[in-house]
């Protein structure tokens, strides 16, 4: 069942187009992340969908059992840099936030320190957000995002500016929150993606270009990467494999032959024939699937 | 010339004085609580101490960084 | 129960940055100001010296009537530049810093903020005012003479009309521009025009806002509210409503 649904999306700013026709589904339950590089039209998707923007075309439709209502309600949003009312404590701004979102005061009292408590914030609740540090505040979003049971979250670039410690807080926590809603986020870093979405949307300059679960798009793209560890190279090997106009490209290193394919089984076939044929001393022989990293290069260099 | 500066009711004074002093509390209160003010801090402190009666409105209208 | 919740997050806002503490400190001593200085002018001339020998000093008193006046005088020009200066970050504040985005991605109505934080910083701007205005009363008792308490309470009515207006302009321009001391300088430049406008066009325009504190004076006089000033509150008031609704239909039609 689809959540949402996104027609021919399009946003112009001073006739420039920053998202153009964007169509996607987003499925109840789902994880998906919008990635792409730096300026390619994420935040202003986000933001529109969050109703802050107004499309300059397209239509975004919620679950037919919201229309009617202000679809606010049923989303919870964390902007890229989250800025709160600084003179209030973390559980001062959790209570208003979801009083704002018609839960009563004692409801999202209840909530405001389940939540803290989740977040890693129970200790810290009663200082004022101002003396917060950068990852603390993060969190703080999250909760907020969170307070008053959101069936879609949508957080724009929710780890990015995290250190180390901070990113693998909030990736985890984000983990756990699949279980309870949808999640739309946002990155421009690939590993965040692939860890914790069942989608992506590929989004460059403005469009989407790639879109559909990891699965569906390695087998989409069927590249596969073959890689071949011998004792010693043989010499004749680039040439040989070249031949094949199956093998799109062959790296060679050190004592390592790396090729990409698009026919991963005919590319096994044939090289395990030749390796006896020609008597190569492989000591490693291993198909991987195209991982993501191939991916996201190849259609954001495209 | 001072005897007749003298003569000047000091129960009308007297109120005015208690205001500027509560002003000037909370604003050095007020200072010392807040994480960051616009241009530095030891000089909001000076122009609240020193500036009578407009200095702490000075404070509290151009030096809280919200 | 939306609306609430504002405006009390509001008034917390405001108690907690001390604004209930100094803006009615600075109202009263706006208020006491200038009835004290005058009393005491003639003395203090007198004693700072320097007047040649044989030289009457003859200022005399005013009646406690104009006394007051004195003080919504001084509400006008130092009172309306104060009351610009707190109420322009309102809206404009919240959207600068970012805030509002947090705010506003919730299902928060906007006529409910923007009345909501209206109201709350009338709130404070008439306690303000009316404690200002206690003390000015109580010192001009005891220096100039009797003025009835039901008759400061009959220029507070008028006036105080003024300065609701006063923050209604500045808070449209307050969710017209992100920037306060922008909004702090148009929305000045918007009552000095009103008043010149006023001043220039005085035979056509009676009813005009800018004429409340002229009725302020006429009233303190003669204790009587004549037709003219009522009609001029209707008119102050229409334009508050006029304000307020565009604030709310330009925060409902701009992006955050």
């Amino acid at each position: 069942m689809a959540l949402l649904k996104v027609e021919q999306l399009t946003k112009s700013f001073e006739g420039k187009e920053v998202v153009k026709d964007l169509n996607f589904e987003l499925e109840t339950g789902k994880c998906v992340a919008l990635l792409g590089p730096n300026g390619a039209g994420k935040t202003t998707t986000l933001r529109m969908l969050a109703g802050f923007s107004r499309p300059s075309r397209g239509t975004i439709q919620f679950d037919e059992d919201t229309l009617s209502k202000d679809i606010r309600q049923y989303i919870g949003y964390l902007p890229q840099f989250p800025v709160f009312h600084n003179w209030m404590t973390g559980k001062e701004f959790l209570v208003y936030a979801g009083q704002l979102s018609h839960m009563s005061k004692k409801e999202a009292e209840e909530h405001a320190d389940r939540l803290l408590q989740r977040v890693g914030l129970s200790d810290a609740k009663k200082k004022r957000i101002g003396k917060y540090s950068g990852g603390m505040k993060q969190r703080l979003g999250i909760a907020q995002a969170m307070i008053h049971n959101p069936t879609l979250i949508m957080l724009d670039e929710p780890v990015s500016s995290l250190d180390p410690i901070g990113r693998r807080e909030v990736l985890n926590l984000l983990t756990e929150l699949k279980e309870e809603a949808t999640i739309l986020f946002s990155t421009h870093i690939l590993r965040d993606a692939e860890e914790i979405s069942d989608e992506i949307l590929l989004l460059k300059d403005g469009q989407l270009i790639e879109h559909g679960s990891l699965d569906e798009l390695s087998q989409l793209h069927h590249t596969a990467r073959l890689e071949l560890d011998f004792r010693s190279v043989p010499e004749d090997v680039r040439e040989v494999l070249s031949h094949f106009d199956f093998i799109e490209h062959v790296n060679v290193q050190k004592n390592t032959v790396i090729l990409m394919t698009a026919e991963g089984d005919r590319a096994r076939k044939t090289i395990l024939k030749l390796a006896a044929e020609k008597d190569w001393d492989l000591t490693r022989f291993e198909l991987v699937r195209s991982n993501l990293e191939d991916l996201f290069m190849k259609a954001v260099n495209r | 010339m001072l005897e007749e500066l003298m003569q000047i009711n000091w129960s009308l004074i007297a109120p005015i004085i208690v205001i500027q002093l509560i002003l000037m509390i909370v604003a050095i209160i007020d200072l010392v609580r807040i994480e960051e003010t616009n241009g530095p801090k030891w000089l909001w402190a000076i122009i609240i101490v020193f500036v009578n009666v407009l200095g702490p409105i000075l404070y509290f209208i151009l030096g809280r960084r919200q | 129960m939306q609306w609430s919740v504002i405006f009390k997050k509001e008034l917390l806002e405001n108690w907690r940055n001390f604004k209930w503490i100094w803006v009615p400190i600075v109202f009263i001593l706006f208020g006491i100001m200038d009835p004290i200085t005058t009393y005491y002018m003639p003395k203090i001339i007198d004693a700072v010296g320097g007047l040649p020998e044989g030289a009457q000093i003859n200022i005399p008193q005013p009646p406690p009537e104009q006394a007051l006046l004195m003080s919504i005088n001084e509400y006008s020009s130092l009172g309306v530049l104060m009351i610009v200066l707190i109420t322009m970050g309102i809206i404009s504040g919240e959207k600068k810093s970012g805030v509002a985005e947090l705010i506003l991605s919730r299902p928060v109505s906007f006529t409910n903020y923007i009345t909501a934080k209206w109201a709350s910083s009338i709130l404070l701007i008439l306690v303000s005012f009316i404690t200002g205005m206690m003390f000015s009363w109580y010192y001009v008792n005891l220096l100039f003479g009797d003025l009835s308490l039901s008759q400061v309470f009959g220029a507070i009515f008028i006036y105080g009309f003024w300065l609701i207006l006063v923050v209604s302009i500045t808070m449209l321009i307050s969710t017209l521009f992100k920037i306060p001391g922008l909004v702090g300088f148009i929305s000045v430049l918007i009552v000095i025009f009103i008043h010149m406008l006023t001043s220039i066009f005085r035979h056509i325009l009676t009813y005009s806002p800018a004429n409340l504190s002229s009725y302020v004076s006429a009233y303190l006089y003669t204790g009587e509210m004549t037709a003219d000033m009522w009609s001029t509150i209707f008119v102050t008031l229409i334009g508050i409503v006029l304000l307020l609704t565009s604030s709310i239909f330009i925060l409902r039609n701009r992006e955050i």
